[in-house]
């Protein structure tokens, strides 16, 4: 395995819940590049297709599309920054919320499980082409 | 994801293989429900489930709850360790029946 100091890859994706394995796969390719360990890549891997997928779910609502989804995954000095593009409708960051812990209903996890893993997760308006700009970001040893 | 049914003494084991995302939690539920409305125990061994994500977390729990209000029951069997570390993410291991 390598040890590198630096990475930075990127994919696009079509925004389908059919994807969702793509995304997974691609983003074991690159922690495979890093020395985490193996819980860690997990969880990042979960974060990663916890976003892809509210891009599918609440971005595009579910609709059947050919837009695709751009992915990268950056690591520089121990700072991970994951980019998430779309161009689905634009994010409403007020009405982003999880469920409450003590609230046992389906839905509303993803959002949850992200902020449980990364250290912060920002939303900004995409640059043209695209509409939404995500970062989860976190610090990471490795 | 792949499953296999089978039936031990009334009770209705069904085996989940793969990974349960959002494009198979459908097929899930086509799989559990029928069961659980059937009003019978359901065993879900998790065993050769190598990842979930929330929509296969949240099948979980809408068969817990649907098996809740019908009067039996849904039990977790061998669950693998990253489902496991899934569940308690979510803060669920002392809600869902873990067998």
């Amino acid at each position: 395995m390598n040890n590198l100091a630096q990475i930075s890859e990127q994919r696009d994706f079509v925004v389908s819940s059919s994807s969702l394995k793509d995304v997974r796969s691609f983003s074991r390719e690159v922690f495979e590049k890093v020395n985490i360990d193996q819980d860690l890549k997990d969880e990042l891997v979960l974060a990663i297709a916890e976003a892809a997928q509210n891009i599918v779910k609440h971005a595009y609502q579910g609709e059947d599309t050919e837009d695709k989804m751009e992915i990268k995954i950056s690591l520089a000095n121990g700072n991970l920054e994951i980019g998430f593009f779309d161009k689905g409708r634009p994010v409403e960051e007020d009405k982003i919320r999880h469920r409450k812990i003590d609230d046992i209903k389906p839905g509303g996890l993803g959002t949850f499980f992200i902020q449980q893993i990364m250290d912060a997760v920002v939303f900004k308006e995409g640059e043209k082409p695209w509409i939404n700009h995500l970062i989860l970001s976190k610090k990471i040893d490795y | 994801m792949s499953y296999k049914v089978t039936e031990e003494n009334g009770i209705s084991i069904v085996h989940l293989d793969g990974e349960i995302d959002m494009d198979v939690t459908e097929k899930a539920k086509e799989i559990i429900m029928p069961l659980i409305e059937a009003k019978k125990e359901v065993h879900l061994n998790l065993k050769e489930v190598q990842y979930m994500d929330s929509s296969g977390i949240s099948v979980l729990i809408e068969s817990h709850q649907k098996a809740t209000e019908l009067g039996t029951k849904v039990i977790l069997k061998d669950i693998s360790k990253s489902v496991l570390k899934v569940i308690m993410m979510a803060k669920l291991e002392q809600i869902l029946n873990l067998g």
